[in-house]
Parts: structure tokens; sequence; C-alpha cells
């Protein structure tokens, strides 16, 4: 049991501290695991263990964002309210202001982006894990990227060469 | 033609990798040519780069005691539950939704009606496949040299036979699935088999030589998946509980 447990902590929390956030991550990579143990006997091996733990950490993490009554989905007008981040802040490396970013993103959004590409799965995957079409994970993909893309601003290239330069000079 | 406003939706499947020959060789032609597209793919690389670099997340050393203090918790409330309802969140194991009674008898019918569909179905590809057969000895006539298929079409499935051969290939998808899992779960049982003793190793290997032997002298299909399920669930209780005397039936 132990060994299932060091096996997928670190995925499962990670996913679970990318989607929730870091106050509530542990809560919810808790509740994972004890929905895994609790329902491992019952597992009927219809599709990976992986898979099976995966989808389990991202409806945890869903549900105790919506019982928590963060806001599903942030219309276009919402996005303009946010201030657009500044090309030249040059204190924010763009690590952390994606992080930033990944955060203001709605939740679904921010769940096919940690899978995808964060946690490096494939579309196959995200797909299995996400219970929906490799062709409905993709345009989720696209569109949650683009989303990204607007609120780190324009010239995403250059701030990330501006970091690399920054960290170069103080080395 | 291509313009910004078809390309910009593929940069995605393109920076990922996912267009290949032509499709691949049109978005490239295109940024070749739009500097304003190219800013958008640079972007975009930047982007996925960023998110893939974003440095991995440690739990804290604390997240495995909760665990268990949950599962202790979890446990004491079960001892607690009055009979009926443990026998309800068993059936509720399998169910998709928590059950209620009008559920139970709404899932019940699906159920039922599901099962009586699918053997229907594939009672009635057994039943036309001689049929089809049939038919061709008896035609007066001989077949068109064209013609590959046997007369009185109405009694092939034609519009059904995508999802006969569907149904067909559904147990052999199974299989292999299960196939996946128990050797996803071999692997954890293995690491686990490292910490028992003697006896349960010896209890261990003896009931996995004989749940194996059972699935190879299996015939395929359902026969072969149950026997499958019981190796799985065999392993299952293997790696959650290190009681593998228990689990195999053997005396302590």
């Amino acid at each position: 049991m132990e060994m299932l447990y060091h096996q997928y902590k670190r995925r499962v929390f990670g996913m679970a501290h990318r989607i929730v956030g870091p106050s509530d991550a542990e809560e919810v990579a808790q509740e994972v695991f004890v929905r895994v143990f609790r329902g491992l006997a019952a597992f009927r091996g219809d599709s990976a263990l992986s898979t099976w733990i995966y989808r389990l950490t991202v409806n945890a993490a869903l549900s105790h964002l919506a019982r928590r009554g963060r806001r599903q989905e942030v219309g276009d007008d919402g996005l303009s309210e946010l201030p657009a981040p500044a090309v030249t802040e040059r204190d924010s490396a763009l690590a952390s202001r994606i992080e930033t970013a990944l955060a203001l993103l709605p939740p679904g959004y921010r769940a096919i982006l940690v899978l995808h590409d964060v946690e490096g799965l494939s579309h196959e995957e995200c797909a299995a894990i996400l219970e929906c079409r490799i062709g409905t994970c993709k345009s989720q993909l696209h569109k949650a990227r683009a989303r990204m893309r607007e609120l780190l601003g324009p010239n995403i290239a250059a701030q990330a060469m501006q970091t690399t330069g920054a960290t170069g000079r103080s080395d | 033609m291509t313009t910004c406003e078809t390309i910009q939706p593929r940069l995605t499947a393109y920076l990922d990798g996912d267009l290949d020959g032509e499709s691949g060789s049109v978005v490239r032609g295109h940024l070749r040519e739009c500097a304003a597209c190219r800013q958008v793919a640079r972007d975009g690389a930047a982007l996925r780069d960023g998110l893939r670099l974003l440095p991995p997340v440690d739990p804290p050393m604390s997240m495995w005691a909760g665990v268990q203090a949950q599962l202790a918790a979890a446990e004491v409330a079960d001892a607690r539950k009055p009979r009926w309802r443990r026998t309800v969140a068993r059936w509720a194991r399998w169910a998709p939704w928590p059950p209620t009674m009008p559920q139970y008898a709404a899932g019940a019918a699906l159920a039922a009606t599901a099962v009586v569909m699918l053997y229907w179905r594939t009672q009635r590809v057994d039943e036309l496949a001689p049929d089809a057969v049939a038919v061709a000895p008896i035609r007066t006539e001989p077949p068109h040299p064209l013609r590959t298929e046997p007369m009185a079409p109405a009694l092939v499935a034609s519009a059904g036979d995508d999802v006969t051969a569907d149904l067909l290939a559904e147990p052999a998808r199974t299989t292999e699935s299960y196939a996946q899992v128990i050797e996803e779960l071999m692997k954890l049982a293995s690491e686990a088999r490292t910490a028992w003793g003697d006896e349960q190793k010896a209890a261990f290997d003896t009931r996995l030589a004989a749940l194996r032997t059972g699935i190879d002298h299996a015939a395929q299909g359902r026969p072969q998946q149950r026997a499958q399920r019981a190796l799985i669930r065999y392993l299952q209780l293997a790696v959650v509980r290190d009681d593998v005397m228990l689990a195999g039936g053997g005396a302590r």
C-alpha cells in the first residue's frame, strides 16, 4: 500500500497543487489516496491503473474547486479586467508568471494544461483521464494555451529570453 | 490559400508535432511568409516550454500520515454502519452514481435492457452469418461476375456490419485491457513481495501460478476474462493488504 503511495504521490500532489492551489493541495491529494486504497479492490481494470488514479485526482481537484465556489469560467469580459502583465517586469521570472497565470485559468483549462503540458501526458492519456474524445482534448488544449497567452501578454518569447539573459548575467 | 485565420488554430498541433506531411508543410510555408503568425508560434513555443519546465512539486512529509489517519477514520465509520448500509455501499461501488431507490429501479431496468439488446444483436449476427452463406448455393442463376455479395442482401446486415465487427472485436480489446492491468499490478506485487516472509511468498507464488494456469486454460472470451478478473482481484488484495495468506484463502 505504501509502495503504491510513494509511486504516485509526486504526480498526484503535483496535479492537485497546480489545479487547486498550494493551500488545498495536500487535502485533495490525501482524499485521492484514500479513494484509491478504498476503491482498489473494486477497480475493474477497464483502464490503466495510472489513468484511474489520475482521473480520481482531476475529479477530486475539480470537485474541490466547485465546492469552494471558485469561478468556473471567465468570460472575455472578465479577462479584459485583468491587468496585462508588463513585458519589462524585471524581477518576475517567466516561470512564476506562468504559475500565476495558470492559477487564473478556468479549472477545466487548467486541468488540461497541467495534464498535457506540465505532466507531459499524451493526448490519448489526457482523453482517458478526462473521459472525453481526443479531438475534444486537443481543442481544449488549444483554447487553454490561447487564454494563457492572453494572460501573459504579448511577446512571451521575448520575456523568456529576458529571463534567460538575466539568469546568465547573474551567473 | 492559407490565411492567418486558418493557420493559427493549427499552431498548437504543429508545435506539439502532431501535424505531419503536407499539413505541417502548409503551416511552415505560411510561417515563412507571415511575421504575425511567426510571433504567435514563437509565443506558443515559449509558453509550451515554460510549462514543461515548471519545477515538480514535492508533497509534504506529513501527507502519508494524513492518508493513514483518514483511512483509519473511514474504517471506524464503516464498522459503525448498519449492515444494510454496508451492503448498499458495496453495490454502489459498482454503480457510477450514489444509489437511491428510484435509481436502483432505473439502473436495473437500463442494465437489463442493454444486456437483452446486446444478446439479441449478437444472436442475430450468429443467425445471419449461416443464412448468408446458405442463400448463395440455392440461387438458380450464376452470380454477376462483378457482384461480390450474395443475393438477398436484406438477410445480411449492411448498415450494421461496422457495428457487428466492433461488437465482435470487443472481447479481444477487453482481454488485452485486462492483460495490461495484470502487468501493472504484477510489478507492484513483485515490489511488495520483497518485504514478505517466506511463508507469504510461497502462498503468493502458489496462488499466482494457479490463477495464471486458469487463464491459460480458459476458453477465449468471457471465460478467459473471468479468469483474468480473478487474478486482478487477487493482485489488488496482495498490493493493498499484505495479508496474502488471507487473500489466497490459506491458513495462517
